[in-house]
C-alpha cells in the first residue's frame, strides 16, 4: 500500500487512480489515468463508447488487472487488497440484475450479507428498500415483476446497506425514464451528503452536470479534460464535450 | 458467514424454482422404482434359495426313509432308482444344491445376480458344462441392459441429475447478470461456486443415500455396516466427480449452452461409449468359444465314450491306479464302465471349458485394465462389490462349488468303481455345501483400487476447477 495523494478538496481520496493503464491485446483501453475522488464528491466520467469508462470501473472493482499503474480504494491497492477494497466499495451496474425468483427483500438480504453486513432483519431490510425509493409493498414481491427503475433502487439499497465509502456507478440511469432518473440522482445526492465518494460513468451530460461535482471527459482511453460542474452550464458542458470527443486521435 | 449466506440463498432459489423441484421429485420417484425392483428381485431370490435349501433337506430325508425301508426288507420304489446304488445316491436324484445366498445389499444392486447362477445342483455328473449353463430363463432385454436398480440409477442417471443441477452454476450467474453484483462483494467466485455446488451435492446425497438407507433398512442390509459405508462413499465420490467436472467446465467461462453440450458429451463418452467400447474390444480381442462348441464336444465325447467304454475303463484305471483294487478285474461292473465314460466326457469338456475360461480371464483382465478410463465402470464395480452382487463373489462361489463337486465325486466314485451298495448310515457322511463368504478384508482390498482411482480423478478435476475458478475475477 502506498500513501494516497490528496484530492482536489484536500481530503484523502477514497477512489484514486495512478497511471492506471489497461491493454487488451494490442489495444490500449485505458491510458495512464490519474484520478482522485474525495469523500462527498461525485465524479462523472463522460465519453463515447469505448472511451475507457467501464474499464476504469472494472479496474476499481478488480474485475480486470491493470497493465500498469494502480487503482486504490481508501488507500488500498485493489490488485493486492481485493477483499478489503471491495468491503469499502459498492457497485451499481447499468442493469442491476438480481435473482428473479426472489423478492427485493431476499435479494437485498443476500447481497448485504455477502457484503459483510450480517443478518439485518426483515424490518431493517424493508426500511432500507423504502429509503432507496422502493415502494414498501413491492419489497416483498418477486423481482421478476420489477421494472428496471425498481431494480436500480434495489441496487442503491444494496449500496446503502453496505455502508460503503465509495460507490461505482456504470451508466446507472441508462434506459430509465426522466422521473426514475431524477429519483436516482436524488439518492446519489443523499449518499454524497453522507460522505460517500461516487464515480459515475455516464453518457448523460445533463445528469452529469446535475449530479456530479466534477466531470472528466474521456476519449480513446485518455482523460482529456476535467472540470468542476459548478463552473459550467449545461450548454457549456455539451460544447466542451463535443470539442474533446471529435475524432482527434485514434486508439493506440 | 459467506457459506451460510450462499447456502440460505441457494435454498431459497431451489424452493422458488418449480421445474427444478419437479426434476428432483422425478428423480426420487425413479429411485423409488429402482429400489422396488431390487426388493422384488431380492424376494424372488430369497424364495428360490429357501426352496432349494428345503429341497436338499427333503431329498435327503426321502432317501433316508427309502434306504431304511429297504434295509427293513422293502423294495426300492424303482429298479432304476435304487438308492443303494452310489450312482443313484450320488446322482441327480440324491444331488445337493449348492446355494449362494443373496448379497447383503442385493436390493440396492442386483448386479450379476440375475445373470450368473446362484445355485447349482451338484452330483457325480456335475461337470464343466454345468458351470456354463444358466438355469434361469430370463427376459433377454433384462439380461442385455441389466435391471433398473439403484446401482443402475446411480451409475447412469445420477450424473445427469448432477449435471442438470450444476452445468450453469457460474455461467447462469454471468448470463443473468448477478455475477457482477456478487463479485463486487468481498467474496471470490471460487468460494461462492464451491458453496453453491456443496449445497447441490448435499441435496443429491441426501436423496440417493436416503433411498439407499431406506432400502437397506427394509431388507436387513444394516447387518453389514462396512458395505453400507462403501456404498455411501462410492455414491458420494461418484457424484462429486461429476460436480467437479461441471465446476471445471464452468470455470472455462463459456456459455451455459456450451457447458451443457460439453457435459452431456462427457456423460455420453464416460458412461455409455467407453464402457461399451471396452466390452466390445474385450469381445473382439478375446472372443469366447461358442457354447455350441461345448455342447458338440459333450455329445461327441458321450458317443465316443459309449463306443469305447472298456478301453476307457483301462485308461481310467491307468490314470487312477488307486481305484484298480476296487474294480472287479475280470468283469468290470456296469457302474465302473459307466463312470469311465463319464470321466472321459468330463475330460473333453474340461479342455473346451479351459479354453473358454482362459478367454474369459483375458477379457476380464482387459476390462479390469481399462475400467480406470471410465468413472462409471469404477463406481459400478465398487457398488456391486458393496452389495455383494459383483463378479468376484460369483466367481468365488463357483470356485467353491467346483471344489464341493470334487469332494462329492471323491465320496461316491470309489463306491461306484467297487460296485458297492450304500446304506442309510452313509447319509450322515455325504458332503454338504457351506459357503465361505469373503470377509471385510477381501471387500476392502477389492474396493481400494476403484475408489482410489475415483478419488484421484476427483482430486485432479477438482484441482483444475479450483485453479480455473480462482482466475474468475469479473463478469466478462
Amino acid at each position: 500500500m502506498t500513501e494516497s495523494q490528496e484530492s482536489h478538496t484536500g481530503a484523502a481520496p477514497l477512489l484514486e487512480a495512478r497511471g492506471l493503464t489497461k491493454d487488451y491485446g494490442g489495444t490500449r483501453a485505458l491510458d495512464s489515468l490519474d484520478l482522485a475522488i474525495a469523500p462527498g464528491e461525485v465524479y462523472c466520467l463522460l465519453g463515447p463508447n469505448g472511451a475507457g469508462k467501464t474499464t476504469t470501473i472494472n479496474l476499481f472493482l478488480g474485475f480486470v488487472a491493470p497493465s500498469a499503474g494502480q487503482a486504490l480504494v481508501a488507500g488500498l491497492n485493489v490488485s493486492t487488497h481485493d477483499r478489503e477494497s471491495k468491503r469499502r466499495l459498492a457497485y451499481i451496474p447499468e442493469q442491476v440484475m438480481l435473482y428473479r425468483n426472489l423478492s427485493g427483500i431476499e435479494n437485498l438480504e443476500y447481497f448485504a450479507a455477502l457484503g459483510g453486513q450480517g443478518s439485518l432483519g426483515r424490518e431493517r431490510l424493508v426500511e432500507i428498500l423504502v429509503e432507496a425509493g422502493l415502494d414498501g409493498d413491492a419489497a416483498g414481491r418477486r423481482v421478476s415483476t420489477y421494472s428496471k427503475g425498481m431494480r436500480q433502487k434495489v441496487g442503491i439499497a444494496i449500496a446503502i446497506a453496505k455502508e460503503a465509502d465509495a460507490l461505482l456507478l456504470d451508466e446507472p440511469t441508462s434506459g430509465l425514464d426522466p422521473t426514475a432518473s431524477s429519483e436516482f440522482s436524488a439518492l446519489v445526492e443523499r449518499l454524497r451528503n453522507r460522505g460517500v465518494a461516487v464515480l459515475m460513468a455516464t453518457h448523460d451530460l445533463f445528469r452529469a452536470k446535475d449530479t456530479g461535482t466534477r466531470v472528466g471527459i474521456m476519449h480513446y482511453g485518455r482523460l482529456v479534460t476535467e472540470l468542476s460542474t459548478a463552473e459550467v452550464g449545461h450548454a457549456d458542458l455539451e460544447r466542451i464535450y463535443l470539442e474533446h470527443v471529435s475524432d482527434n486521435g485514434g486508439p493506440r | 458467514m459467506t457459506a451460510r449466506t450462499v447456502l440460505k440463498n441457494e435454498w431459497r432459489l431451489l424452493m422458488a424454482d418449480r421445474p427444478l423441484k419437479i426434476a428432483l421429485g422425478l428423480f426420487v420417484v425413479l429411485l423409488g422404482y429402482a429400489l422396488t425392483n431390487g426388493v422384488v428381485w431380492l424376494r424372488f431370490q430369497e424364495r428360490t434359495v429357501e426352496a432349494t435349501t428345503s429341497g436338499n433337506v427333503e431329498r435327503a430325508s426321502a432317501l433316508r426313509q427309502e434306504l431304511e425301508a429297504i434295509e427293513a426288507g422293502g423294495q426300492p420304489s424303482s429298479p432304476f432308482a435304487d438308492p443303494r446304488s452310489p450312482r443313484v445316491l450320488g446322482g441327480p436324484s440324491g444331488s445337493h444344491t449348492a446355494v449362494l445366498a443373496p448379497g447383503p445389499l442385493t436390493a440396492l444392486a442386483i448386479g450379476q445376480s440375475d445373470l450368473l447362477p446362484y445355485y447349482y445342483d451338484v452330483n457325480i455328473y456335475t461337470n464343466e458344462a454345468s458351470f456354463h449353463q444358466n438355469g434361469e430363463v430370463e427376459n433377454p432385454l433384462n439380461l442385455m441392459v441389466g435391471r433398473f436398480d439403484l446401482a443402475f440409477a446411480v451409475v447412469y442417471l445420477l450424473p445427469l441429475l448432477v449435471l442438470a443441477l450444476s452445468f450453469n452454476v457460474l455461467s447462469e450467474e454471468r448470463e443473468q447478470g448477478t455475477l457482477a453484483l456478487t463479485l463486487s462483494q468481498p467474496v471470490s467466485a471460487r468460494s461462492v461456486v464451491t458453496v453453491k455446488l456443496a449445497f447441490r451435492a448435499l441435496v443429491v446425497a441426501a436423496i440417493v443415500l436416503g433411498v439407499s438407507l431406506l432400502g437397506a433398512l427394509a431388507t436387513g442390509g444394516f447387518g453389514s455396516p462396512g458395505r453400507i459405508l462403501l456404498w455411501s462413499v462410492t455414491v458420494v465420490a461418484y457424484a462429486l466427480f461429476w460436480f467437479a467436472l461441471a465446476a471445471w467446465v464452468n470455470a472455462l467461462g463459456r456459455s451455459s449452452a456450451w457447458n451443457a453440450t460439453v457435459l452431456v458429451g462427457a456423460w455420453l463418452v464416460l458412461v455409455v461409449v467407453l464402457p461399451a467400447a471396452i466390452n466390445a474390444a474385450a469381445g473382439l480381442l478375446h472372443p469366447l468359444p461358442s457354447r455350441v462348441e461345448m455342447v458338440t464336444a459333450q455329445r461327441e465325447a458321450s458317443n465316443d465314450a459309449v463306443n469305447r467304454r472298456s478301453e476307457l475303463l483301462a485308461r481310467y484305471l491307468e490314470d487312477h491306479p488307486e481305484m484298480a483294487e476296487g474294480v472287479v478285474a475280470d468283469e468290470p461292473g456296469l457302474g465302473a464302465l459307466s463312470w469311465a465314460a463319464t470321466d472321459a466326457v468330463n475330460g473333453r469338456l474340461e479342455e473346451v471349458a479351459a479354453e473358454h475360461d482362459a478367454r474369459r480371464a483375458e477379457q476380464t483382465a482387459l476390462v479390469r485394465r481399462y475400467r480406470f478410463l471410465s468413472p462409471a465402470l469404477l463406481a459400478q464395480e465398487a457398488l456391486l462389490d458393496a452389495a455383494g452382487t459383483g463378479d468376484a463373489r460369483f466367481a468365488d462361489f463357483q470356485s467353491q462349488v467346483r471344489a464341493f463337486a470334487e469332494r462329492w465325486r471323491e465320496f461316491f466314485v470309489p463306491a461306484i468303481m467297487a460296485d458297492e451298495q450304500m446304506n442309510a448310515g452313509v447319509l450322515a457322511d455325504v458332503p454338504t455345501f457351506s459357503l465361505a463368504d469373503g470377509d471385510s478384508a477381501d471387500l476392502t482390498r477389492r474396493a481400494t483400487a476403484p475408489l482410489a482411482v475415483l478419488a484421484g480423478l476427483l482430486a485432479l478435476i477438482g484441482a483444475a476447477a479450483g485453479v480455473g475458478l480462482g482466475r474468475v475475477r469479473g463478469a466478462d
